[in-house]
């Protein structure tokens, strides 16, 4: 046969006659998308994204239908090309209803595969679980046990009954692969690059881990004496065992980073010197300066910020604290604070809050638990004086509150009372309010309008070159650990770019999400959510041993088991997601009517889900022209066509049974094998 | 003295055939009562044609069953004078004098269920001429010298795709005649083939000998019960004479013929969806390449044309390929028939050379506008085409000219608008009949046409956005490059020619929730003009949503809050009180 | 198929239809069409039972009957009311004919009344534009039809049925 000279995207490439476009270009290497193309059948021409641009031609070509001719110039990624690539997936997206997650990864600030590792977890691999958990969260032990678990908050299990106990179950499987075997990443070879990563917390510890992986040499400065952070200094034993961070400590230093304790920046060490001797910087200081309540009288002894409370006793000291204690605020570290309180004996614990129970930002265990501790909730009150007597604080005045209009959070914003006031006696108070960034020794970093570091929310640039920063320490200020984890996270990527020479910002995966309402879950089993065990509150009280007893494995894998596994099965092999990230697609410009169907098993050992079906005909042809039996058939025309599979006899239903070439031909996850 | 009744499908639905049977009855001699085909003057229909001994016509139009008897007194007194109220005007005589006739050269003229009546004049003479002295590469060079383009649309060149045929390996090939006339307001297709069949077959004949096969088939869409009817009787007349099946005119050229009935499916007229369904599958468009030419019916070489294009053919070999070529313009040669249609004075067939203007279609042969309003413009090339407006009306006819205003030659269908069409609603109507009719193959037909629909829908709903032009212009142009057949591509030409010369339509929807040919219902605010009213209170007895109140002989207003814009109160007020914004 | 009596039918009625038919290639459009006027639609039964004779899976013989809006899959009334969505019948009006349509018989687009008399079914393009809007019933065709016109026809139409 004879051979043509022609060009794909300025490759010059000799190929015998005769060729189409797709096949000269998957054989040097030039990736053209196809959702409708399979070698094994006839050509289609359905999805229209193979296509591609070539000079003189005034039409774009199908790649897997036109044939390269002699001096040909094809280019399979010009504007035109990308725009019409686009627009078709756009479209297919506007009629495909699925979730390619589910909500509790979406909702995870980390992006954890909370599905995946619950699965592995009702399956009883756990060493497996933690493995999938650390390619996001390198600290799931500890993670697990404190998380506000936004996971559970957005869990579709709920429209049935409760959410899954996704943030326990981490903690388990974490703790059951420490056990023994711990899963141990691979580390990259070494890269010769030096990070240095201000701040052991959450964020420093999950960055230092990612950026280790890929071969990097990573050192943590902290100016606290053990690693860990807030995860260490912030929350109390009971919640979560110092020998728990200490273990995920350790797991992250024998990856070969270096760990350095008692370096304050400012003071032991400048910015500038860690510049001059690193590739790059991550700032990762958290935010440790308590807020204040701006009441006459706050400056009077006994009366102390919730988190450097918190941090006292963590390190280990016994507080002299009375025994009537006020913690003012309603968050979770003011539950932290009032139930250590208790520990360490006060008798009267009080928690002032100036709206009521529901509006509390404070898990709703926490509340629980700490209400079964003895704490005393006075709500709707909102200090407007510390009394003292002799320079230390003797009585708090509370000014009373009632419940006004709800606030742009949608919150009713308290309202004082006017002329009401109530009169408590305390020996000691504890603020817990808010925390504030500490830039002290970052003084060459831009500051934002409310004193925290301003970073890129892409890039994670401070305005320094060379100096990243995320976490508490950052643009919004504190937030929950798990947020800092996720920044910390994507940084690594972008910092390790950055290390090679790139700019890789952070882009937020598109994914197809589906609206569900409790109606069309009403077919599902009710189960009750697994209790976590807990001690005793009055013995709780006494100690601070860590107050949950953990599940047992046939409890974890039973909660694993109720989950609704509503993302697809198919989100790692889809090529219409990976095709639609390509392409950066806005399907919801062309939002209208959408085929939706109920899943349907008419296929025996195969659920089809015809809501997530593009109509690319492959399940059709494959049956018809490889598989030869024919089965399934494209029904109707236009808009609302769509497959289905007609039997003429049970026969056929035992052979349809177990050939499966649909499945693997489908390039969405409409098809998928029913395991029995 | 004859009698010949038109019967097409129109001057049948005009009640040609209850006033043949009316003058049946009134004859004595009933043999020279017959029927014709369709003139193509529909909107002067049923059409009696009187003959006199020295066959000079008389015809007679709008004729009603009660003018039957009249006519049969008159022929059998021989005194025509009687008819003289019934007789065509001059002018509407114009419509057909301002024609050149060629594909349409028989019709309302023969029998067309008669094959002597074709035959005489001059009917498979050039059959005859081909089979006898002409080898298949003379006649695909008399088809070249004539310039005859494919008449369905796209203006191929026929010689190109006969010769390509006739060049491509393989005994078994095929042609087929694509009827499947699917452009609603085009129906000069029918016309042929219910008015003069054998010049179908004659033509297709020429073609099949041509490119050498030995079948021919017509995939005629199943809308047309009467053209199918007409067909299969031509089909056997023509074979008892010998015109076809084995040794035809006692050559050795042998060719079958056949029908094959549609079944409802616009998206056959594309021809390698046409191809599919003749293969008894889901008429979905194949990849091209293989062109059918080299892979068509059963993967066979094959050739596919529309009934004009066939229709012409016998014409050019008697005529010469010159003769054609002589008519039209540089680019498109010969004549071109339409199908008038619309707010149009006189609508029906026309047949001119290329190279008139629209003008002289539109305002000298059909008249103008009806009812003295305002033309604003001419829709061609149906779901393919586009809207031409008023200041483009001396465009030139031919492909390249009525290309370059964004619609197209089409296969001829010409609706004509006024002053009262909103064209957005035009829009959405094509969209509408495109989204319904795709076939589901492709994603951007399938799911974009749907789209678009939707836009167009919320537009003229009075939903409209900000954006929405844009964005419609936006889907226009990925569907145009992106969808796999002509339908797909061309899909959005509705959409982008009358978002081209009437934007301001668009907008004044979008931004003023105002449709300015107050045609859009949810657009609409009915009021009374107190100054009008006289106080009869017919229009709130009428009106459906109880929304209209006032007291007797003192003027009545409408609730807007309960007024469904049905305009019924419109329709019955005789002060023309009630007035639209 | 969800449809009511359609496991019924007398599929000998089909012998001489399959039997001219099922050896010629490519003939499944037509032999349905045939069934069609055998039986007034296409019973699930008759879907089956050519599939079988004409060696085809009943999914492509469903698939090529639901492409095409000739077939139907459920029995129409006695009167079928084609109402032709053509270009000039639209500019001509044939939303308002739909309407009055709707309005004397209580039925829309595919619908058939309950006494089973009527059926409507929108079509493509009837070719008789000049005379639009226009309508065909059986096989007459209406033509200028006004609101008041079609209304008229179906009430004569149901008056000679009582």
């Amino acid at each position: 046969m004879s051979t043509i000279k022609f060009t794909i995207d300025g490759k010059e490439i000799i190929a015998e006659n005769g060729i189409t476009i797709l096949e000269a270009a998957t054989k040097n290497g030039i990736e053209i998308p196809t959702l409708c193309y399979h070698e094994s059948v006839a050509l289609y021409g359905a999805c229209g994204i193979c296509t591609v641009e070539a000079e003189g031609i005034p039409k774009l070509l199908r790649a897997c239908s036109a044939k390269v001719s002699d001096g040909m110039v094809i280019h399979t990624n010009s504007e035109r090309v990308k725009k019409s690539r686009k627009i078709a997936l756009e479209l297919l997206m506007s009629d495909h209803t699925g979730d390619c997650v589910g909500p509790c990864s979406l909702n995870c600030p980390a992006g954890t595969d909370c599905q995946g590792y619950v699965k592995l977890i009702s399956e009883g691999k756990f060493h497996e679980a933690v493995a999938l958990i650390k390619e996001k969260l390198p600290l799931p032990a500890s993670i697990g046990r404190v998380c506000p678990h936004p996971c559970e908050t957005a869990c579709r299990r709920q429209m049935v009954e409760e959410s899954i106990s996704i943030a326990y179950l981490k903690a388990f499987a974490a703790d059951e692969d420490m056990k023994e075997n711990a899963f141990v990443p691979e580390v990259a070879e070494d890269t010769g690059k030096k990070v240095a990563i201000i701040g052991g917390g959450p964020a420093g510890l999950t960055a230092a881990y990612f950026l280790r992986t890929k071969g990097h040499s990573v050192t943590v400065f902290d100016a606290m004496p053990e690693m860990g952070g807030m995860l260490r200094y912030g929350i109390p034993e009971y919640r979560l065992p110092k020998k728990v961070v200490a273990a995920e400590v350790n797991q992250i230093a024998s990856l070969g980073v270096e760990m350095k304790n008692k370096v304050k920046i400012g003071k032991d060490i400048t910015l500038e010197d860690l510049r001059n001797n690193y590739d790059a910087v991550l700032v990762a200081i958290g935010a440790w300066n308590s807020m204040g309540t701006r009441c006459v009288g706050e400056s009077l002894d006994g009366i102390v910020g919730g988190i450097d409370f918190l941090r006292e006793v963590n390190m280990g000291a016994k507080p002299d604290i009375g025994k009537k204690v006020a913690v003012v605020g309603g968050g979770n570290t003011a539950m932290d604070a009032c139930r250590t309180a208790r520990r360490l004996g006060a008798e009267e614990v009080y928690v002032i809050y100036r709206r009521t129970r529901d509006e509390m930002p404070a898990e709703k265990i926490e509340i629980d638990e700490a209400e079964e501790e003895g704490v005393k909730f006075k709500f709707l009150t909102n200090p407007a004086e510390y009394v003292g007597e002799n320079g230390k604080v003797k009585q708090i005045k509370l000014q009373i509150m009632e419940l006004g209009e709800p606030d742009s959070s949608g919150r009713r914003s308290p309202v004082p009372v006017e002329g009401k006031f109530e009169y408590l006696d305390v020996d000691t108070v504890i603020t817990a309010i808010g925390q504030k960034v500490n830039v002290k020794g970052f003084e060459e970093l831009e500051l934002n309008s409310r004193g925290i570091i301003s970073a890129d929310e892409k890039t994670f640039r401070t305005s320094v070159e060379g100096v990243f920063a995320v976490g508490d320490a950052t643009n919004k200020g504190a937030s929950i650990a798990i947020e800092a984890i996720g920044e910390a996270e994507k940084a690594s990527k972008v910092i390790d770019g950055y290390l090679l020479g790139m700019e890789i910002p952070y882009r937020k995966p598109f994914v197809s999400e589906k609206i569900v309402t409790p109606e069309m879950l009403a077919d599902k089993e009710k189960i009750a959510r697994a209790k976590m065990p807990v001690r005793k509150a009055e013995e709780r009280v006494k100690t601070f041993d860590e107050i949950s007893l953990g599940f047992t494995k046939e409890q974890a894998m039973k909660e694993a088991s109720r989950c609704l596994r509503c993302g697809c099965h198919d989100y790692h092999d889809c090529k219409l997601i990976k095709y639609a990230n390509w392409y950066d697609i806005k399907p919801e410009r062309f939002a209208g009517m959408k085929n939706i169907f109920p899943k349907e098993r008419k296929l025996v050992s195969i659920e089809r889900d015809q809501s997530k079906c593009i109509l690319c005909g492959l399940c059709v042809r494959v049956c018809d022209e490889v598989a030869k039996k024919g089965i399934l058939g494209l029904i109707g025309r236009g808009f609302t066509t769509t497959i289905k599979p007609e039997f003429k006899n049970d026969d056929v239903i035992s052979f349809c049974k177990d050939c499966h070439k649909c499945v693997d031909a489908c390039p969405t996850g409409a098809l998928k094998i029913i395991e029995e | 003295m004859r009698i010949v009744v038109g019967q097409g499908s129109c001057g049948i639905a005009a009640g040609a055939e209850k006033v043949y049977s009316a003058i049946e009855k009134h004859l004595d001699d009933k043999s020279c009562l017959s029927i014709t085909g369709c003139i193509g003057m529909c909107f002067l229909e049923p059409i009696v044609d009187i003959y006199d001994d020295e066959n000079k016509l008389l015809r007679l139009v709008r004729v009603k069953e009660d003018d039957a008897e009249k006519i049969a007194e008159a022929t059998k007194n021989g005194d025509l004078s009687l008819l003289e109220n019934l007789k065509i005007s001059p002018e509407d005589e114009e419509f057909l004098t301002k024609q050149t006739r060629i594909a349409l050269r028989h019709c309302g003229l023969i029998n067309p269920e008669n094959i002597e009546d074709y035959i005489s004049d001059d009917g498979y003479q050039a059959l005859r001429k081909v089979l006898e002295t002409m080898s298949p590469e003379d006649v695909i060079e008399e088809i070249k010298v004539s310039g005859l383009a494919g008449r369905g649309g796209a203006g191929f060149p026929t010689w190109f795709k006969w010769n390509a045929a006739r060049k491509a390996e393989g005994d078994e090939k095929h042609l087929i005649c694509n009827a499947d006339e699917g452009d609603p307001g085009a129906f000069m297709d029918r016309a042929v083939i219910e008015s003069d069949p054998h010049n179908l077959i004659e033509g297709m004949l020429i073609g099949a000998y041509a490119i050498g096969a030995k079948e021919a088939v017509v995939y005629v869409r199943a809308e047309y019960p009467l053209a199918i009817v007409r067909l299969e009787r031509a089909i056997k007349q023509a074979q008892a004479k010998g015109l076809i099946g084995e040794n035809i005119l006692g050559t050795d050229f042998s060719c079958s013929f056949r029908i094959k009935a549609g079944a409802g499916a616009f998206v056959c007229g594309e021809e390698t969806a046409l191809i599919e369904s003749l293969e008894g599958s889901r008429g979905m468009p194949r990849l091209k390449p293989p062109f059918p030419a080299e892979a068509g019916y059963w993967h066979k070489p094959s050739n596919i044309n529309n009934v004009e294009t066939f229709a012409n053919v016998s014409w050019i070999i008697l005529n010469g390929g010159e003769a054609f070529s002589a008519m039209g313009t540089e680019d498109s040669k010969g004549t071109k028939v339409f199908a008038l249609t619309g707010k149009i004075r006189r609508g029906g067939l026309v047949e001119i050379p290329m190279g008139k203007t629209l003008r002289d279609v539109i305002f000298d042969i059909g008249g103008g506008i009806r009812n003295d309003a305002t033309f604003k413009a001419v829709q061609m090339g149906g779901p393919s085409g586009g809207c031409i407006p008023e200041n483009l009306l001396d465009t030139v006819i031919d492909y390249k000219k009525l290309g370059a205003t964004g619609a197209i030659m089409g296969s001829g269908g010409m609706v004509v608008m006024d002053e009262n069409t909103c064209m957005v609603n035009m829009a959405k109507f094509f969209l509408d009949f495109t989204a319904k009719e795709s076939c589901g193959k492709c994603v951007h037909c399938r799911i974009g046409t749907k789209r678009m629909l939707e836009i167009l829908a919320r537009i003229v709903e009075g939903n409209g956005k900000d954006g929405d032009i844009e964005l419609l212009e936006e889907l226009c142009y990925g569907i145009k490059d992106g969808a796999l057949c002509g339908l797909g591509q061309t899909a959005p030409n509705p959409v982008l020619t009358t978002i081209k010369y009437f934007r301001d339509e668009y907008v004044a929807h979008i931004n003023d929730k105002k449709c300015p040919a107050k045609e859009c219902t949810n657009l609409l605010i009915y009021s009374i003009n107190p100054e009008k009213c006289v106080g009869c209170s017919l229009c709130s007895k009428k009106c459906p949503a109880d929304a209209i109140s006032g007291e007797i002989k003192k003027t009545f207003s409408i609730n807007t809050e309960k007024c469904i814009k049905c305009g019924q109160c419109k329709a019955v007020c005789r002060f023309g009180a009630v007035e639209v914004n | 198929m969800s449809c009511c009596n359609c496991q019924n039918s007398d599929l000998s009625l089909l012998d001489k239809v399959l039997k001219n038919y099922k050896n010629t290639k490519g003939s499944l459009i037509t032999v349905l069409q045939k069934a069609q006027e055998i039986y007034g639609y296409l019973p699930t039964d008759v879907i089956y039972r050519i599939a079988e004779e004409m060696s085809l899976t009943p999914a492509k013989v469903m698939g090529v009957a639901t492409f095409y809006t000739q077939f139907r899959f459920k029995p129409v009334g006695k009167y079928l009311i084609m109402l032709c969505q053509g270009t000039a019948c639209h500019v001509n009006g044939s939303e308002r004919i739909e309407k009055a349509i709707k309005e004397e018989l209580g039925i829309s687009d595919g619908e058939t009344t309950d006494d089973g008399l009527f059926t409507l079914k929108n079509v493509a393009c009837l070719g008789c534009c000049s005379l639009s809007p226009v309508m065909m019933i059986n096989e007459e065709t209406y033509g200028s039809l006004t609101p008041e016109k079609v209304k008229t026809i179906l009430k004569n139409l149901k008056e000679g049925e009582k």
